[in-house]
């Protein structure tokens, strides 16, 4: 792209036109369209505009909340619009990529000539020209053009600028910039945001995010990474006022049936294997498990409590003093009974209506398995016991929410975000100044045309020119 | 227990000061305003002083390094305050604090700002903004002001850098949108030809412009900067790098709308009073971020 012409009239000034007559014309047209800066404001106006619309509108809610909110007509132009999920419709994502275009467009147009500069750039200028420019001034001097030229390159090279100078007949031109890297780094900005909506689309393509529900000592099995994860531990830290300090999950990555990675995760801190990243996202009691349950055991015939106990999960209990056995087998948080299937189920994950399900063996004769209810003592009773099962308190097992997610377009934005803030900040810092200076002969020694441009902080250049000029003046007149 | 809400309050009243003398400054008596000589538009403003004026202006900025002093006494206390109670020390983790912290940024831009280009007439805006920032945070219910321990999503190292960075680009905002606010008083006073010495210590119209202009070239960059480190935070807390979360969206359309504003900046016609209108349009925007969406939408960043 080094030396290629950016203007189309330069091509058909080389080269015979291929393709009719209006063809260059209209491409040209179309690449200062695409090229335009007009563009670029009506996009990011018009972006700006649009991304409220998800701030304001909660996004990917259920219909009924969107028709109870605003009503069944709004709610069909909603969904026409795309407005339940605005930042994933076409029109949204065409404009992020139109401003992609625009930004490629104008790298396409603009960087060859700041390319050229950054190699060389025109050192003969006419009188006029700088004359003509925004800050420049006529000095006279009383030394000889030469000793002149001299001081004003040294000069300029002292303030960092780079310096060029041409002698022609009669005359010496002095030519000198600095801060091309400004001008470079708005162009690196225009390119990064391509590389980012790249990595975004690479992620959305080829990424996952799930979430998933996982108990202490159980091991999942990971299908997308081909590992396993054991959950050791969860727990959560306080601070001294009560309130929470860090979520924690202790967990161990199991690759190939051995254990090869083991890591605390805790809210800012996630475990990541084989690009794949556990984050500690959200935790609970489960629905379907509790560590212990305590049951009163009651004496019917006497109506008094003969004997209390604490189960654990699913282990078998012989009663001291008492000829029982007993387990705790299954746990439901809000107790639901589906009648044509004949199955017990949680309704909801909330602890609204707990209840466990016991496995008694009584004297190894009387064997029954019944559901308990914690807010219900005695809704049930078995017919050939002598003892009457009272769920009175229990441990629930806490299950810690782990968010899981792979995203291999990440380094691509990241390295896209780079080049933004390092191309801004250079855009931002860093102005490019030319200056020019023609050393002519004059009456009594030499007349000095200087003239500088910049592109913008036209307050600091002109402090900075007039500085110069008063140096020029103090070190030729010396 | 809280020492530095001591310290915010005399920074508060500190920065009232400041704005009542740089307001007094500008309604001070000054000898008829000069034209400046043809090829050098900036003067040194101070020139046009009279007495009183450079004596006000003085105190002026006197009391405003001093309400900034004790503006940075006051984090710094903050800061020492977090360190015992919630183990991080960032004093900008909640809105008092980040109010707080915008206006130190805010009076520290300023100040710089005048020592540099010597013109004190924006203090009248600028410290004017600075207040109200600082204000506001006092005017919330005591229990936002204490220093509670941090969620444990905020607590991280990730709030040091990606709060502060953000916090200094909305202060570059509010210096633009000072600026703009002035540009509009000077232009009225210039098209009606008022010979007020109220003006007479304003810059002229091309140098307010300049210096809104350059705010911003400050504020667009850092504005990136801070969003992207938040959506490295994101990355690290969420499990995502960007989740459409209304802040999230906001802090983006704010850069949007300045992005815009840097584009118009290239082409003709686009200084001056459309650049100042839009400079306070977006300065408002940045309020609504700032402020506007803890209030009014609800999202993951619900805490700050």
């Amino acid at each position: 792209m080094n030396d290629k012409p950016d203007a189309a009239s330069e091509m058909s000034a080389s080269g015979p036109s291929t393709s009719g007559l209006g063809w260059e014309e209209f491409s040209r047209e179309v690449v200062d369209f695409f090229a335009s800066i007009k563009l670029a404001m009506f996009l990011f106006i018009v972006l700006a505009m649009t991304a409220t619309i998800g701030t304001v509108i909660q996004q990917g809610e259920r219909p009924e909340t969107y028709v109870q909110e605003y009503g069944e007509e709004a709610y069909r132009w909603f969904v026409r619009l795309g407005f339940t999920d605005v930042y994933h419709t076409w029109w949204f994502t065409g404009l992020l990529g139109l401003l992609c275009v625009n930004s490629l467009t104008c790298f396409h147009k603009r960087f060859p000539s700041v390319w050229r500069s950054m190699r060389q750039d025109k050192v003969s200028v006419s009188l006029a020209f700088i004359q003509g420019m925004k800050q420049q001034i006529t000095l006279s001097l009383s030394q000889p053009k030469e000793t002149v030229a001299e001081s004003l390159v040294r000069l300029f090279a002292e303030k960092g600028y780079k310096v060029l100078a041409k002698s022609d007949p009669g005359e010496v031109t002095v030519y000198a910039t600095k801060g091309i890297m400004g001008r470079v780094g708005a162009h690196v900005a225009h390119l990064s945001a391509t590389v980012i909506v790249l990595g975004g689309l690479l992620g959305s393509y080829y990424g996952f995010s799930e979430f998933g529900v996982c108990l202490e000592g159980q091991t999942y099995h990971i299908p997308r990474g081909n590992f396993d994860l054991r959950v050791d531990k969860f727990w959560i830290d306080y601070h001294e006022n009560g309130s929470v300090k860090s979520y924690n999950s202790t967990l161990t990555v199991i690759d190939q049936g051995a254990p090869t990675m083991t890591k605390t995760i805790t809210v800012n801190d996630p475990l990541v294997y084989k690009g794949i990243w556990f984050y500690q996202s959200s935790y609970g009691d489960a629905w379907d498990q509790i560590e212990a349950a305590r049951i009163n055991i009651k004496d019917k015939a006497s109506d008094k409590v003969v004997a209390t106990v604490d189960l654990e999960w699913n282990k078998e209990k012989a009663v001291e003093g008492l000829p029982l056995k007993m387990k705790m087998t299954d746990f439901v948080a809000d107790f639901a009974f589906n009648s044509t299937e004949k199955k017990v189920f949680s309704k909801t994950a909330e602890h609204a209506n707990p209840a466990i399900r016991l496995a008694v063996d009584e004297r190894s004769t009387v064997q029954s398995t019944p559901w308990v209810f914690y807010h219900y003592p005695d809704l049930f009773e078995i017919k050939d016991s002598a003892y009457q099962f009272e769920f009175i308190g229990y441990q629930p097992k806490k299950f810690t929410g782990l968010q899981i997610a792979r995203n291999p377009g990440i380094m691509m934005v990241w390295i896209g975000c780079t080049m933004l803030v390092v191309g801004m900040t250079l855009s931002s810092l860093i102005y490019h100044r030319r200056l020019w200076a023609k050393i002519l002969p004059g009456e009594s020694g030499v007349t000095v045309h200087l003239g500088g441009t910049t592109h913008k902080s036209q307050i600091d250049f002109q402090k900075e020119f007039r500085k110069l000029t008063e140096k020029i003046q103090a070190k030729t007149s010396a | 227990m809280m020492r530095s809400l001591f310290l915010f309050d005399m920074t508060f009243w500190l920065y009232l000061a400041a704005l009542g003398l740089y307001v007094a400054y500008l309604f001070a008596k000054r000898p008829a305003m000069q034209m400046a000589p043809a090829g050098h538009p900036i003067e040194n403003l101070e020139d046009r002083d009279g007495a009183w004026a450079t004596q006000l202006g003085q105190v002026a900025t006197l009391v405003t390094v001093f309400g900034w002093v004790l503006n940075t006494m006051a984090l710094m206390t903050r800061a020492f305050e977090r360190m015992e109670h919630s183990g991080t020390f960032a004093p900008w983790s909640n809105q008092f604090e980040a109010m707080a912290y915008v206006s130190w940024a805010i009076i520290l831009g300023y100040v710089l700002l005048e020592f540099r280009y010597r013109i004190k007439a924006v203090g009248a805006f600028v410290v004017g903004i600075g207040f109200i920032a600082m204000g506001a945070a006092s005017l919330l219910p005591y229990r936002y002001q204490t220093a509670e321990p941090l969620v444990p999503a905020l607590n991280s190292y990730w709030i040091y850098i990606h709060v502060s960075v953000t916090l200094t680009s909305y202060a570059a905002f509010a210096m633009a949108g000072g600026l703009g606010l002035m540009y509009l008083f000077k232009e009225r006073a210039v098209n009606r030809g008022s010979q007020s010495r109220f003006y007479a210590a304003f810059p002229d119209l091309e140098t307010i412009d300049e210096l809104g202009y350059k705010a911003i070239m400050l504020g667009f960059p850092l504005l990136a900067f801070g969003i992207i480190l938040g959506a490295m935070w994101a990355n690290y807390a969420w499990g995502g790098y960007w989740s459409w979360d209304p802040k999230e969206t906001w802090s983006l359309i704010v850069w949007l709308i300045y992005g815009a504003y840097i584009h118009a900046r290239m082409t003709r016609g686009w200084e001056g009073r459309k650049a100042a209108i839009y400079a306070i349009f977006g300065f408002l925007m940045v309020v609504f971020c700032f402020w506007g969406v803890n209030f009014l939408l609800s999202g993951l960043h619900a805490y700050a």
